[in-house]
This record gives structure tokens, C-alpha cells and sequence, in this order.
């Protein structure tokens, strides 16, 4: 029989997420041991399976998936308020500081020790995206002679943009059109996905 | 009025038609180089990105700052948070259809398509933003350490900041 719980209030809960949001740097693996840590093993508000569920609908969902996973565990802890909570809660205060950082930033962009600086983060930046793409690509060389297909929409999506032959939507709709078509061999796995 | 819903519409569709939080990135570029922002301020915005807090997708933020000031960021993070939330009344209503395997397949083909649109992308940013040897070499510890995981993405920025003050001016 399933232990029945009143939900937190919201500001119990803004706090949890505002921990969350705020302490984790880099985002990704940071941000998602931290949800765990904080909901799971400090303060119980879900289970280890609620957690895992929730995590694997995340991945399919559109945009930020740490953001559909507050909204899932959210609305887990305590409904429509738990997923308003949860969700600002996480990404206001981050947002602020994002935004803050990039007003400093531009306060010292002409400064020649600034340009200096960007002459180094640029090609990290470029490498950082270059690298997650080949993170996302990676799964592809576990899967035997199906490979192929995916190699092809990987290509086709590369040349495409670089040729300027098509628009990108035009490009994320035609692969995604002929995923469902054609690679809807298995249930997609978390590794498919990028973390965010 | 008209061009402050066209970059609301901008942030909403880059959020609602990638699939994980980098992955808007060839999406924005498409709309917003060069008539909003130049590729320098994608690298600004890919920087703070993953230097602040929070998940790394909120580099949008950064870019809607850039673009048009605290409205920009405002327009980026309503794009970045209700475009996720789709999955309440998907999973609510269509559970069965997200566990079937013409949508694996879906998002399977979204997914690797990002991964080539990135590609092209990570590629222009690098020949944007110079190719001396220095860089290139720099280009390549990134991707290698990126791929691997050894290092956090923030202390990764923080040595390609020092490097290019060692070498960049």
C-alpha cells in the first residue's frame, strides 16, 4: 500500500530547486546528480523509480530535457503547483545570473584582454560543439549493420547545412519524418539524446 | 511590436523542434546570424552557457540577452521553459504513443540529424574564430576532451580563456 504524503509547500519546494539551479555548473550530468541528491536521497519526495521514469520520458521530450524532467517530478510532488514551482524555480535565478554574466561581459567586450580571452574560448566553444555532436553520434557504432541508415542522416544533416542547400528546419523535419519511417527499429535509448 | 513576437516565435521554435538543450543551437544560428547577433556572440553566449548555472541550454539566455537586452533573455527563457512542458500533457494523454516505435524512431532521426547540423555548426564557429595553429590545436584538445568527459565543460572555458591570453595578443 502506497504511503500517502502531503506534498511540500511551494516554498519548501522553490528552495529545493533553487539549490538545484543554482549550484550545479555546466549543466548535464552536474545538474542531474544534484535532483537526485537533493529529491531523492535528502529529502524523499520521490522514489528511485519515480525518478527513473520520469528521467526516461525526459529524453524524449523537446528542448532543455532537465527542464521536462522538473516539470515531471514536479507535478509528481504536488501537481500543477508542484510543476510552476519547480520549473521557475530552477530556471529563473539561473537565468538572472546568465543574464547578469552576459551584461558583464559586454560592459568589458572591447577590452583588449577580453578580445585576447575570446581568441581562446572561441575555438573551446566551436570543439565543445563539434565534441557533443560526436557524443550524440557515438551510439550509432553500436549498432551493426543499421548503422548505415544513421550515418547517412547524420552526413545528409552535415552537408546539407554546410552546402546551404536547404533550410534547418527543413532538415530536423525530413530526419525526423524518415526516423519514424525507417528507424523506429527499438525504443530509443537515454544515450541517444543529449543530456541538457 | 511585430519583430518582438518574431524573436518570441524564434526562441519558442529552436526549443520546441530540438531535442536536448545544445541542440537549438543550429536552429538559432539559422534565424539569428547575422542579422541579430554575429558568431562571436554565439561564442559569448556558448561560454557563459557553461559557465553559469543551471542546465547548459540556458546559453539561450545569453544569446536572448545579447539580442535585445533583459527582453531577449526574457523571450529566450520562456522559449526554453514551456517548450520542454509539451511532454505533461503527452505523457498524460499519449503515453502509449512515446513508447511506440515509429516515435523512438522519430526522435532517433531529430536526434542524429542534430548531431550533423551541430557538426556543421561546431565547424563554423571554429573558422569564425581564427585558425592559427594555436587555436586549431586548441579546437582539437576540446573535441577529445568533450568526447571523453575527463574535464568540466566550465574549467574547459576557463583554460581556453587563459590559452588565448597567452597566445592571442
Amino acid at each position: 500500500m502506497p504511503i500517502v504524503k502531503s506534498p511540500p509547500t511551494s516554498r519548501a519546494l522553490a528552495r529545493a530547486w533553487l539549490d538545484i539551479g543554482t549550484q550545479s555548473v555546466g549543466g548535464g550530468s552536474s545538474t542531474l546528480f544534484l535532483i537526485r541528491r537533493i529529491l531523492v536521497e535528502r529529502l524523499g519526495w520521490i522514489t528511485v523509480r519515480e525518478f527513473t521514469e520520469a528521467w526516461a520520458l525526459s529524453q524524449l521530450s523537446p528542448g532543455i530535457h532537465l527542464v521536462a524532467l522538473a516539470g515531471l517530478l514536479g507535478r509528481t510532488i504536488a501537481g500543477s503547483r508542484g510543476v510552476i514551482v519547480s520549473v521557475a524555480g530552477m530556471m529563473v535565478p539561473a537565468a538572472i545570473i546568465t543574464a547578469i554574466a552576459t551584461a558583464l561581459l559586454g560592459e568589458v567586450a572591447r577590452h583588449p584582454l577580453t578580445i585576447a580571452g575570446l581568441s581562446g574560448i572561441g575555438p573551446v566553444a566551436g570543439g565543445m560543439t563539434i565534441g557533443l555532436a560526436l557524443t550524440m553520434a557515438r551510439p550509432v557504432l553500436q549498432r551493426g549493420r543499421w548503422a548505415v541508415l544513421d550515418v547517412a542522416v547524420i552526413v545528409a544533416a552535415l552537408g546539407i547545412l554546410l552546402a546551404g542547400a536547404a533550410q534547418t528546419i527543413v532538415v530536423i523535419f525530413a530526419a525526423g519524418a524518415f526516423g519514424a519511417a525507417l528507424l523506429g527499429r527499438e525504443r530509443p535509448t537515454s544515450s541517444d539524446a543529449p543530456m541538457s | 511590436m511585430w519583430e518582438q513576437l518574431q524573436l518570441l516565435a524564434i526562441f519558442l521554435k529552436s526549443s520546441a523542434l530540438a531535442v536536448g538543450g545544445l541542440a537549438s543551437l543550429p536552429l538559432l544560428r539559422a534565424d539569428l546570424v547575422p542579422r541579430y547577433v554575429t558568431d562571436a556572440g554565439i561564442v559569448q553566449a556558448l561560454a557563459i552557457g557553461r559557465l553559469a548555472p543551471g542546465p547548459n541550454g540556458l546559453y539561450i539566455v545569453s544569446l536572448g540577452y545579447i539580442v535585445a537586452g533583459w527582453t531577449g533573455a526574457l523571450y529566450a527563457l520562456i522559449g526554453a521553459s514551456l517548450a520542454p512542458l509539451v511532454m505533461l500533457p503527452a505523457t498524460a494523454l499519449a503515453r502509449r504513443w512515446l513508447l511506440s516505435a515509429w516515435f523512438g524512431g522519430l526522435v532517433r532521426g531529430v536526434s542524429l540529424a542534430t548531431a550533423g547540423l551541430l557538426l556543421a555548426t561546431g565547424a563554423t564557429i571554429v573558422a569564425g574564430s581564427g585558425t592559427q595553429i594555436w587555436q586549431l590545436a586548441l579546437v582539437a584538445v576540446t573535441v577529445v576532451v568533450t568526447v571523453h568527459g575527463k574535464l568540466h565543460p566550465a574549467a574547459m572555458i576557463v583554460v581556453g580563456a587563459a590559452v588565448g591570453l597567452a597566445f592571442g595578443r
